[in-house]
C-alpha cells in the first residue's frame, strides 16, 4: 500500500462578467439609499403625494371640470400634477446628488476605478439607482392613475391601458432627462449640496423665469427652455391635446438631446477625473 | 515578467511625470522607490489604466495596460490616500468591492471575512469605518485589495500615517504576502528601510525616469570593491589627498568612497594623517538602501537628466 502526501494547490476564483460587476453596485447603491431617512421621505411622501393627487383629478375632474371629455386627451391632467415635477427634482437632488459627489469627497472613486470595471460601467450603474428611484414619482403614480380610472369604471379599459402605455413613454423620458442632469450635476463637484442646489436650478430657474418672460414679451418660444413645460408639450402631443404654447416635436427634440448631451458631458467628466483624483 | 514598459510617458500640462520609462520588471516583490513628484503614484496609476499613457506601452503580467479590465482583474489596488466609504462596515466594504471585482455573493462574503482576519480586524469589522482609527483603515484598505485574490498586489504607500506599533504589524503582514508562493507586489513607498526590509527587487525613479533598478542584495553590495571611510576630521581635504596620491575617492553622504586596490589602506592613513584628521572606521561598502538612493539620484542630477 502506498501513501500519497497531500497535495495543496490555489484555487483561482473564478471572477464573474461585467455585468454582475455593475449589477453588485446597483444593487448596494439602492440598498443604501433605502435606509436613508431623507430617500424614504422623498420615495414615500412624493410617491402619495402624487398618486392621491393623480387619482383626486380622475376622481373629481368630471364635477370640477365640466365639459372635459372623458377620452384619451383627459389623461394629460394628471401629467400637468406640478407636484410630479417638484417631487421629481426633489427626489434627484436627494439622490441623484451624492451619487459620484460622495464618491468623490470619500476619494471611493479610486476604489470603484481600481476594479475591472470601465468608467461607463461605474456610470451605468449610478444611472440605474437614480433611474428607478425616479421613475417612482415620474411614471408609477401616472401608471396607476389610469388603472384606478379602469377599476372604477370611470374609463373603458382600452383607454386606460393605452394611457398607461403613454405615461410610461413619457415617464421615462422624463426619468432619463432628471438622472442625466442629475449624475452631470454630481459628478462636477465633491459637495453634494451645490449639485442638489443645482438640479433645483435647472428646474425651477429655469421654468419660472421662462414662463414670468414668455408671458411679458409674449414669447412662447422661451418655454422651449424649461424642461417642466417641455414635458408638458410632449405630454400633450402623446394625449392628442391641441392650443399649446409650444409644439411637442421639438420639446422632445430638446429634451432628449439635454439628456444626452449631460449623460456625455457626465462620461467626458468621468474621464477626466481619473487624473485629478488622488 | 511582471511588468514591461516601453518609452512610457505620462505628461500633464508641462509637467512629465513619466518621461520615457522603460523597464522590465521580474515576478516577486518590487520596491518603486523615489522622491515626492518621482512619478511613483502615476506609474502606478498607468498600470491599473487609471490614466491613460500619453505615448509608450506597457504591460502587467503580459496582459497590455491599454486593456485596463483584464490587467485590473489580476491587480489588488491599496492607494495611499484615504478611500474608504465611512458609512459602510468593514465587512461590507470589503464584500462589496469582492462583489464589484467579479466575486460571486457567498465567495465574497466568504474571501473577505478571511482576509479581514487575516490583516487583524476582528469584531471591529461590524462597526462603521468612520469609527476607525488610522491603522484600522489601512487594514481594511489592504483587505479590499486582497480579496479577489490577485496576482499582484499594489501597495502605494501602504505604512503612510501609522504609529510605529500599526507600522511593524503592516510590514509583517507585507512580508507575509511577499513570501506567498505566486503572489508578486509592487510596494512604493519613500520609506526606504520598509522597502528594503521586503523587497527582493528595487526600481529607482526620478523625475519620471528610472535611475536605477535591480536585485536589491546586488545593487547595495555591488560595491564591494570599494571601501568605506569615516574620518573625523575635514572629509573633503581627506579626499583631496587621497586623489592627489592617485586614489579614487569620493565624499559621500556617509564619509568617504575609496576604489579598493592593494595597499590603499596605508593611502588613507598616510592622507588622513597628512590633513591632520583621524581614520575612524575602514571597511568594504554596504550600502543601505537610503544610501543607494541618495546615491543614484545625487548621481542622476550630476548627469544633468
Amino acid at each position: 500500500m502506498s501513501i500519497s502526501l497531500p497535495r495543496f494547490t490555489r484555487r483561482e476564483t473564478p471572477l464573474l462578467g461585467r455585468s454582475h460587476r455593475v449589477r453588485a453596485i446597483v444593487f448596494a447603491g439602492l440598498r443604501r439609499e433605502l435606509r436613508r431617512p431623507a430617500a424614504i421621505f422623498a420615495i414615500g411622501v412624493g410617491t402619495l403625494i402624487t398618486t392621491v393627487s393623480s387619482i383626486f383629478f380622475v376622481l373629481f375632474a368630471p364635477f370640477l371640470l365640466q365639459g372635459q371629455p372623458l377620452d384619451l386627451t383627459f389623461f394629460y391632467l394628471p401629467a400637468s400634477n406640478t407636484a410630479i415635477l417638484f417631487f421629481v427634482t426633489l427626489m434627484a437632488a436627494i439622490v441623484g446628488s451624492g451619487l459620484v459627489a460622495d464618491d468623490l469627497r470619500t476619494m471611493a472613486l479610486t476604489l470603484y476605478l481600481s476594479r475591472p470595471i470601465t468608467q461607463a460601467d461605474y456610470l451605468t450603474a449610478k444611472a440605474a439607482i437614480l433611474g428607478p428611484l425616479v421613475a417612482m414619482i415620474a411614471i408609477l403614480p401616472l401608471a396607476i392613475t389610469p388603472i384606478v380610472a379602469g377599476l372604477l369604471g370611470l374609463f373603458a379599459w382600452t383607454i386606460a391601458l393605452h394611457a398607461v402605455g403613454l405615461y410610461l413613454v413619457i415617464g421615462v423620458v422624463l426619468t432619463a432627462f432628471y438622472s442625466s442632469i442629475a449624475l452631470f450635476l454630481s459628478s462636477l463637484t465633491s459637495r453634494k449640496a451645490y449639485a442638489a442646489a443645482g438640479i433645483f436650478a435647472v428646474t425651477f430657474g429655469l421654468t419660472i423665469p421662462a414662463q414670468l418672460l414668455a408671458s411679458a414679451i409674449n414669447q412662447p418660444a422661451l418655454l422651449y427652455l424649461s424642461p417642466w413645460e417641455d414635458f408638458l408639450a410632449i405630454a400633450r402631443g402623446a394625449f392628442g391635446v391641441g392650443g399649446g404654447p409650444i409644439d411637442w416635436a421639438p420639446a422632445l427634440i430638446i429634451l432628449l438631446g439635454e439628456t444626452v448631451f449631460a449623460s456625455l458631458a457626465t462620461y467626458v467628466r468621468m474621464r477626466a477625473l481619473e487624473v485629478i483624483t488622488g | 515578467m511582471l511588468v514591461e514598459t516601453r518609452g512610457l510617458t505620462k505628461v500633464f500640462g508641462e509637467i512629465r511625470a513619466v518621461d520615457d520609462l522603460s523597464t522590465a520588471i521580474p515576478e516577486g516583490a518590487i520596491g518603486l522607490v523615489g522622491p515626492n513628484g518621482a512619478g511613483k503614484t502615476t506609474l502606478l496609476r498607468l498600470l491599473l489604466g487609471l490614466v491613460q499613457p500619453t505615448a509608450g506601452t506597457g504591460s502587467v503580467l503580459g496582459h497590455d495596460i491599454a486593456d485596463g479590465i483584464p490587467v485590473r482583474e489580476r491587480i489588488g489596488y491599496m492607494p495611499e490616500h484615504d478611500c474608504l466609504i465611512p458609512e459602510m462596515t468593514g465587512i461590507g466594504l470589503v464584500s462589496y468591492m469582492a462583489r464589484v471585482s467579479g466575486l460571486d455573493r457567498n465567495t465574497a462574503m466568504s474571501r473577505a471575512h478571511d482576509v479581514l482576519q487575516f490583516v487583524g480586524v476582528e469584531e471591529e469589522r461590524y462597526r462603521k469605518i468612520a469609527e476607525y482609527s488610522t491603522g484600522m483603515k489601512q487594514k481594511v484598505k489592504l483587505a479590499q485589495a486582497m480579496v479577489h485574490d490577485p496576482a499582484v498586489y499594489i501597495f502605494d504607500e501602504p505604512t503612510t500615517g501609522l504609529d510605529p506599533r500599526g507600522r511593524t504589524e503592516m510590514l509583517r503582514l507585507l512580508t507575509t504576502i511577499a513570501s506567498t508562493l505566486g503572489r508578486n507586489m509592487i510596494l512604493s513607498s519613500h520609506l526606504l528601510p520598509d522597502v528594503e526590509a521586503i523587497c527582493k527587487h528595487v526600481v529607482i525613479l526620478d523625475g519620471g525616469r528610472q535611475i536605477a533598478a535591480g536585485d536589491l542584495s546586488r545593487l547595495l553590495a555591488g560595491a564591494r570593491d570599494r571601501l568605506r571611510v569615516d574620518v573625523r576630521g575635514d572629509r573633503d581635504r581627506v579626499a583631496q589627498a587621497l586623489r592627489e596620491a592617485n586614489v579614487e575617492a569620493d565624499v559621500g553622504p556617509t564619509g568617504l568612497r575609496i576604489a579598493r586596490r592593494a595597499g590603499v589602506e596605508a593611502e588613507v592613513f598616510r592622507a588622513a594623517r597628512s590633513v591632520g584628521a583621524e581614520v575612524r572606521y575602514m571597511g568594504v561598502e554596504i550600502r543601505s538602501l537610503e544610501e543607494l538612493f541618495l546615491e543614484t539620484v545625487r548621481q542622476g542630477e550630476a548627469g544633468g537628466r
